[in-house]
């Protein structure tokens, strides 16, 4: 049988998962993982963060229509922003987790415009500049209902300031 | 500095690893396929159920509650019908008729295809959803593979773009990478339709300058490329322009399908023993990516 907590893990970002794809299917070109994969970062163990990275990595490629790299790229660049962030501002302040909305939407144009011109396809820009733009908008959003959601049982750390 | 130099080095190193990953997955298409039946799979498994359950629910009330119209409605359908079966009647007769004459001129009768019905449970789906696509709930299990035309009951919807184990992404004919080759159902005058994204006209490329295009006239695919049967309805012509300049026609033509509400599109495979035209599969199998493959059904077809 599992741990409590594990079991309790388990079971929140399992929930937090099909949330997302329901919610990544009613608003098309947003990522609604990106949010929660900091909040691992923040709270959870490195290795349950490389687990979840990878299940969303794969939910994104496989959801999506581009060739594989969009993800992956998405992903390590969020993390790098997040390390080279945290030696500049508290981890958990809002301020940090706007800048960090507003890397995660600025990024979305240039990687699928990256991904897609390396494959050879032709993508219509427009809508994926306004899918950026709500993706700013909507990532502290997003970081502070999972945040607050989060299970206090979970957290390695403290509130955010 | 030294740390500047650490971190200079990590990033090369990182775009190295990325760019080889991409370029690996683009000629072997590893990475595509291990996505497509994970993330593919467990996002139409967690969609299923609650799109089942919107669907019982929505049918409840229309067949059991909400019955206003249904006098009228029935009214209709049964004039419809009418209507229909006479029109039956007399393309019954010409088809057999053609028949009789293709086998009299020992014309090689044409391949059969079976239609398999198909539910849309969603459209474009996370942030790597840029192409003009719809998800549907049918995969490789049930027989669906790359490249299978998807039509509605008005028309072509497209082709299957990737598919999982139980889940595949269908790529639309609106999408900027889609290429169809059509014929003129009145003139017959060949060309290759290709999207320019949701919204927007399709385009009707490479149509000589002397030949005839008739406003409304009905786009069918042509089968030439090998992907499509012949004679499916594709699109209409909305605007003709002649240019000066160019050695063709600028054709702009509309979907017959309304792409945004389909709820269920219909998958055409080839019956057994059916083989669809062999130097157009030979051109897909050798291009390495979907647009090479795209490209070798535009040269196809031209």
């Amino acid at each position: 049988m599992l741990p409590t907590n594990s079991a309790l893990s388990l079971l929140w970002w399992g929930v937090y998962t099909i949330l997302g794809i329901w919610a990544q299917r009613t608003a098309p070109g947003i990522d609604f993982f990106a949010p929660g994969f900091i909040v691992s970062l923040q709270e959870q163990s490195p290795q349950r963060t490389v687990l979840l990275a990878v299940l969303w990595i794969l939910l994104a490629e496989g959801a999506g229509n581009l060739p594989f790299g969009y993800g992956l790229a998405q992903f390590g660049l969020l993390t790098a922003a997040y390390f080279m962030g945290r030696s500049l501002f508290e981890a958990r302040s809002y301020l940090f987790m706007a800048l960090l909305g507003l890397w995660t939407g600025a990024i979305h144009p240039i990687l699928i415009y990256s991904v897609s011109s390396l494959a050879n396809l032709q993508v219509d820009m427009r809508p994926v500049l306004v899918q950026g733009a709500v993706q700013m908008a909507i990532f502290p959003v997003i970081w502070f209902l999972t945040d607050h959601f989060f299970p206090e049982r979970l957290r390695q750390d403290v509130r955010p300031l | 500095m030294r740390g500047k130099k650490k971190i200079a080095i990590l990033v090369v190193a990182s775009l190295f690893v990325y760019l080889s990953l991409f370029t690996w997955n683009l000629r072997t298409g590893h990475l595509d396929a291990l996505s497509s039946h994970t993330g593919l799979d467990i996002s139409g498994i967690v969609l299923k159920p609650g799109i089942w359950v919107t669907e019982q629910v929505t049918g409840f009330w229309y067949r059991y509650i909400y019955l206003v119209g249904l006098k009228q409605e029935n009214d209709r359908l049964k004039a419809e019908d009418a209507e229909l079966r006479r029109t039956n009647m007399l393309l019954g007769s010409q088809a057999r008729s053609a028949a009789r004459l293709e086998s009299l001129l020992d014309f090689r009768p044409p391949e059969k295809w079976a239609f398999s019905g198909a539910r849309v449970i969603g459209h474009r789906m996370g942030p790597a959803a840029a192409l003009n696509t719809l998800v549907v709930d049918k995969g490789k299990a049930l027989g669906v593979t790359d490249d299978m035309p998807v039509a509605s009951l008005k028309g072509v919807v497209g082709r299957i773009l990737r598919s999982g184990a139980a889940t595949s992404t269908v790529l639309l004919l609106t999408d900027s990478n889609s290429r169809i080759a059509v014929i003129g159902a009145n003139n017959r005058s060949p060309g290759m339709l290709s999207g320019q994204g949701y919204g927007k006209p399709l385009n009707l490329r490479y149509v000589n300058q002397n030949a005839t295009v008739d406003p409304g006239e009905l786009l069918l695919s042509s089968g030439l490329s090998g992907i499509y049967p012949k004679g499916l309805p594709v699109a209409r012509v909305t605007k003709i322009q002649r240019s000066d300049i160019s050695l063709f026609l600028t054709v702009q033509a509309e979907p017959l399908v309304d792409m945004a509400g389909l709820e269920e599109v219909l998958l055409l495979s080839l019956e057994p023993g059916e083989q669809a035209a062999p130097a157009a599969n030979a051109a897909d199998s050798e291009a390495g990516t979907e647009t090479a493959k795209e490209d070798a059904n535009g040269a196809a077809d031209q």
